[in-house]
Formats: structure tokens, C-alpha cells, sequence
């Protein structure tokens, strides 16, 4: 093909006609775009808003010196708070054992027969050994009865009657502890959390 | 403020006077009830338990009752130091998920004679999710009542293989104690009254026959 042929009128024209004719887009062209557009949105979007972004991207935190302050104030006073509510807890655990030996409690009734006695109460590690707390003084029922009813916490339990402040004696009706520690001998209850 | 600082700062002014009013009672419980050496080696004890991780409740339980019965203050220490070997024994043999009260029931067995070994043998038959606080009370009451320490171990063990519960336990032991006040010999007592629960379990859906496991 000569160069004379190349610039030939007619194929001139023709490509001319073709470039002057519009482009026809596909059906589908302006979804397409669409979905692009929308997909580029969205990974902007992650881009500013991802938990890993945020996290790791650095970024400038203003913060005014008084609430800064007060911050690292509620910090330190929490972290001393624990530290005296760990120790208090444990002391409270050695102290008063009958209120923290368990989330619950049953009331139980203890009896004894003393005729002859003028004052009865019970003390156990329920109640510190106090054979002057005012929940467990036992009551004359008659007849040489003595009863009370208090709570007790579940667990594990010694206990004894105090018979005119001065005369400890097991339950005969509950179990023995052999504990001749301190000379006399003890009465156990096992207390089992309620069933609702 | 907001209201969710102010909200926090009342809180925490709140617990600071709780927290030290709560530590001021716990300190003076054993100061008013034992002299200054007893309370100081009773507190030496304690701390040293609690850093053993055992229960410290039934040490200072201990004191005080030793306090309330007039002992004398060597005599009460010498009663807490001996809980707290038995409370440690009581943890290795019933391991880190027994509860305080049967850490305390497991150490009252002891102290009454029964070997750690049996009280080994009453957990491995009783089950993983069974609590033994009240066989091993059942079982010290029997050597309280005079039932040789194998005997009473031999047969709460028995019964605990057996699947009784701790329903049959108690009326096992009200029936041993009824028939020794009665005259009965302690050993026999124990031994045929746990045959006659043994007896009964059999007869009960979901209860293992004895001599079956």
C-alpha cells in the first residue's frame, strides 16, 4: 500500500464518520458505574471508621489539663480502693466470720431442756462465740424448755448452749465435734443453702 | 462535670469511709476479746494462712471461742496453729474447689482422729459434684459417740458410694445416736443402722446398690 492510498479521501471520511459517531454504552454501563461509585464509598468509610483503624491509626487527642488531672486522681484513688478494700475484706473475713462465711442464711431453731436453768443462749462461730448477742438468747417456753430461732449461715458450724453465762453444753440432739481444745465439747450443724 | 464524673466521685467518696469503717470494726473484734500477745500471735497465724490461701474465718472462730471459754492465751494459740496445719492438710486432700466449710469439716475430722487418707477415699467416693461437709460431720459425730475411728470411717465411706443422701445421712445419724443413748453398743449401732440405709437406697430410682461401683 502506497502512502497515496492512505490518505485517500475516502478512508479519511470514514474514520472521520466513525469518530463522529456517539459512543453507545452497554445496558448494564450505568449500574456498573454505579456500584463503583458506591464501593469506593464504602471503603472510605472502613477506611475512617474500622475498630483497627481507629485503633491504630495515630490521630491527635486534645485534652484540657483539668479533666486530664481528675482522671489520673479517680485512677489512683480506685487503685487505692482496692488495695484497702482487699485488705479490709480479709481482715473482715478473720473478724466476723458469721456474716461473710456465706451469701445465705436459714433460720434454725436450737432447743434445749434445762429445768433447772435461769438464763440459756447459744453461741457458735455464727455469732462470733457471744453468749451475750441478743439474737440468740433463748426463751423460757415452759416446762423446762428453752428455744430461740435465729439465722444461721449456711456452712459449716460449732455452736454450744451457755447455761446461766457460766455452763457450756452440747446439743444432745445434733452431732458431736470432738474438739477438747478448750475443755468441752461442742455440737456441729451443717447448714445447706435454701432451694427456692 | 458531667454527670457521669460526678456520679463517680460520689461513689467514691462513699466507699473510702465504708472500706476503712469496715476494716476498723474487722481490726477491733479480736483486739476487744484477746490480750495484746495472744491477739498478735493469733494475727501472725492468720496472715500466714491467708497467705496459704486457706480460710482465715475459722482461725479467728477458733480464738474467739477459746476467748469466750476463759482459756488461756498459750492454749489458745496453740489450739489456732493446730487448725491451720489441719485446714492446709484439709486442702491437699480435698484439693483447691473445696468449699470453706468443708475445708472446716475435713479439719474437725481430723482433729478427732479420722486419717487424711479416708477422708481421700470418702472424696473419691462420693463423686466429683458431691459436698462432703456432711458425711465428714456425720462421720466425726460417730467417733464423738464412741464408734471406733475405722469403723465410722468404713462406714460413711460406704454410704457415700452408695449414692445416700444427705437427707439419709442425718437420719442415719439420729438413729445411732437414739439406739447408743438407748444402751446399744456404738460400733454395731453405726453398722447396722448404715445396712438399713444401704437397704433402702437400693430401693430408690437412682441409687447405686452397694458393693456395685
Amino acid at each position: 500500500m502506497s502512502d497515496d492510498n492512505l490518505f485517500d479521501d475516502g478512508v479519511i471520511e470514514r474514520i472521520a464518520d466513525e469518530l463522529r459517531e456517539a459512543e453507545r454504552p452497554s445496558a448494564d454501563f450505568d449500574a456498573r458505574v454505579m456500584a463503583s461509585v458506591r464501593g469506593i464509598a464504602r471503603a472510605r468509610r472502613r477506611e475512617r471508621h474500622g475498630l483497627w483503624n481507629r485503633v491504630t491509626q495515630p490521630r491527635t487527642i486534645t485534652v484540657r489539663p483539668w479533666r486530664a488531672g481528675l482522671a489520673a486522681a479517680a485512677l489512683l484513688l480506685c487503685a487505692t480502693l482496692v488495695g484497702w478494700g482487699a485488705h479490709a475484706f480479709a481482715r473482715m473475713e478473720a473478724a466476723a466470720p458469721a456474716t461473710l462465711a456465706s451469701s445465705g442464711s436459714q433460720r434454725i431453731q436450737f432447743v434445749l431442756v434445762a429445768p433447772n436453768a435461769k438464763k440459756v443462749a447459744v453461741a457458735g462461730d455464727f455469732n462470733g462465740w457471744d453468749a451475750q448477742h441478743p439474737a440468740y438468747q433463748a426463751v423460757h417456753r415452759g416446762g423446762g424448755v428453752w428455744s430461740v430461732t435465729a439465722r444461721v449461715p449456711v456452712g459449716h458450724h460449732r455452736y454450744s448452749f451457755v447455761v446461766d453465762d457460766s455452763l457450756w453444753v452440747a446439743d444432745p440432739t445434733a452431732p458431736r465435734v470432738i474438739d477438747d481444745d478448750f475443755g468441752t465439747t461442742n455440737s456441729a450443724i451443717v447448714v445447706e443453702p435454701e432451694i427456692r | 462535670m458531667t454527670r457521669r464524673s460526678r456520679a463517680l466521685v460520689g461513689a467514691l467518696a462513699l466507699a473510702v469511709p465504708l472500706a476503712l469503717s469496715a476494716q476498723a470494726t474487722a481490726a477491733n473484734t479480736l483486739n476487744s476479746r484477746l490480750d495484746p500477745t495472744t491477739r498478735v500471735a493469733v494475727q501472725a497465724i492468720v496472715d500466714s494462712a491467708r497467705r496459704a490461701k486457706l480460710p482465715t474465718a475459722p482461725l479467728v472462730d477458733k480464738a474467739l471461742e477459746g476467748a469466750a471459754k476463759h482459756s488461756d492465751g498459750p492454749n489458745i494459740v496453740a489450739a489456732v496453729r493446730q487448725l491451720a496445719v489441719e485446714l492446709g492438710q484439709s486442702k491437699r486432700v480435698l484439693g483447691g474447689g473445696a468449699s470453706t466449710a468443708e475445708l472446716q469439716a475435713a479439719a474437725t475430722a481430723m482433729h478427732a482422729g479420722v486419717p487424711s487418707r479416708d477422708i481421700a477415699v470418702l472424696r473419691s467416693a462420693a463423686g466429683p459434684h458431691r459436698r462432703v461437709t456432711l458425711p465428714l460431720a456425720v462421720m466425726t459425730d460417730l467417733i464423738g459417740r464412741n464408734v471406733p475411728v475405722a469403723t465410722a470411717s468404713q462406714v460413711v465411706v460406704g454410704l457415700a458410694r452408695g449414692g445416700a443422701h444427705d437427707s439419709d445421712l442425718t437420719m442415719f445419724e439420729r438413729n445411732v445416736r437414739l439406739d447408743i443413748e438407748r444402751g446399744a453398743d456404738p460400733s454395731a449401732a453405726a453398722q447396722t443402722r448404715a445396712r438399713g440405709v444401704m437397704l433402702r437406697g437400693t430401693q430408690r430410682p437412682g441409687t447405686r446398690p452397694p458393693g456395685n461401683q
